[in-house]
């Protein structure tokens, strides 16, 4: 899935560089409609989760506290980043609310802040992903399991999960699939909060 | 806000009734979806004008806004499942004593 994101990237990227003014708008243009779509589609995703939900209500207040300081751990590091980078807080705040999903932050930043925060919120969220794949072991080694999944984000549940399985217990692995849907449920959430005007 | 209505009416959606057997067929249409905004993002960002003179500066900030949250995110979530830990171990120890 990766590389196909990737080369879908690529081609617009040369595209937009061949292409007319008049056509680039066009194309543009047509990405609300399909940005709906996007959103109905991961919904059913989450939604989907039904076992996830119904273990929600058996297991105890450690299940909340991944999620609950990705965010906080995420905006705050975004806060800072503020300082550090071109971007203005709420910009900043927007990218690292991405908490590692790259397409969705991605394009719904760019529909709110234009295609430069669009894609730096694309490549920071994939730095995280791929980055995820080589700090989690050391994350395990030098703080704890919470911590290793922390570091995932909202890939906690999918892409991720393997590094966690081969590092972690079985116990493990639930927390992480219910850090990663929940992650997931907040991102659409903070990104629209984020870019409310 | 219409977007936050279509994700919570898709929650509803997928929660109540969509059948496991159209999962295959929701997972390329998502993935379709999401490849066509990454492109259309692609066409916006290729058509500005100093696009390969940005990218390095763009680079550089992404690795920050990658490293800095992720950084955050494990500390903040080590100290608290740490003090959550130490908290359940005192009130086993009470209630071994008592």
């Amino acid at each position: 899935m990766t590389f196909l994101i990737l080369a879908a990237l690529a081609a617009g990227i040369l595209c937009g560089q061949f292409f007319s003014p008049e056509l680039s708008a066009r194309i543009s243009g047509c990405s609300d409609w399909v940005l709906m779509l996007l959103m109905l589609s991961v919904g059913i995703s989450v939604g989907g989760n039904r076992e996830v939900f119904r273990r929600l209500r058996r297991m105890d207040l450690r299940v909340w506290m991944a999620p609950c300081g990705v965010i906080a751990g995420s905006l705050a590091g975004g806060a800072v980043c503020s300082l550090l980078t071109g971007f203005n807080l709420r910009e900043s705040l927007g990218i690292s609310a991405g908490m590692g999903w790259y397409s969705l932050s991605g394009v719904m930043l760019t529909e709110f802040y234009g295609a430069e925060v669009g894609a730096a919120a694309f490549f920071s969220n994939l730095l995280r992903e791929i980055l995820s794949f080589l700090t989690i072991p050391l994350a395990i080694r030098f703080l704890n399991p919470y911590a290793a999944i922390s570091l995932a984000g909202a890939t906690s549940e999918d892409t991720t999960l393997p590094v966690l399985i081969r590092h972690t217990s079985a116990e493990m692995v639930v927390y992480s699939v219910l850090n990663g849907v929940l992650t997931s449920a907040a991102v659409p959430v903070l990104l629209r909060i984020l870019t409310k005007n | 806000m219409l977007i936050l209505a279509i994700f919570a009416a898709g929650i509803l959606i997928g929660f109540r009734w969509f059948p496991e057997r159209w999962k295959r067929f929701h997972g390329a249409v998502q993935l379709g979806c999401t490849a066509a905004l990454v492109f259309c993002m692609g066409v916006m960002l290729g058509s500005r004008e100093h696009f390969w003179s940005e990218l390095g500066r763009l680079g550089l900030d992404s690795l920050l806004l990658a490293v800095v949250p992720m950084a955050f995110s494990a500390v903040l979530v080590f100290f608290l499942t740490r003090w959550w830990e130490k908290r359940r171990a005192k009130r086993e120890n009470k209630e071994g004593g008592a």
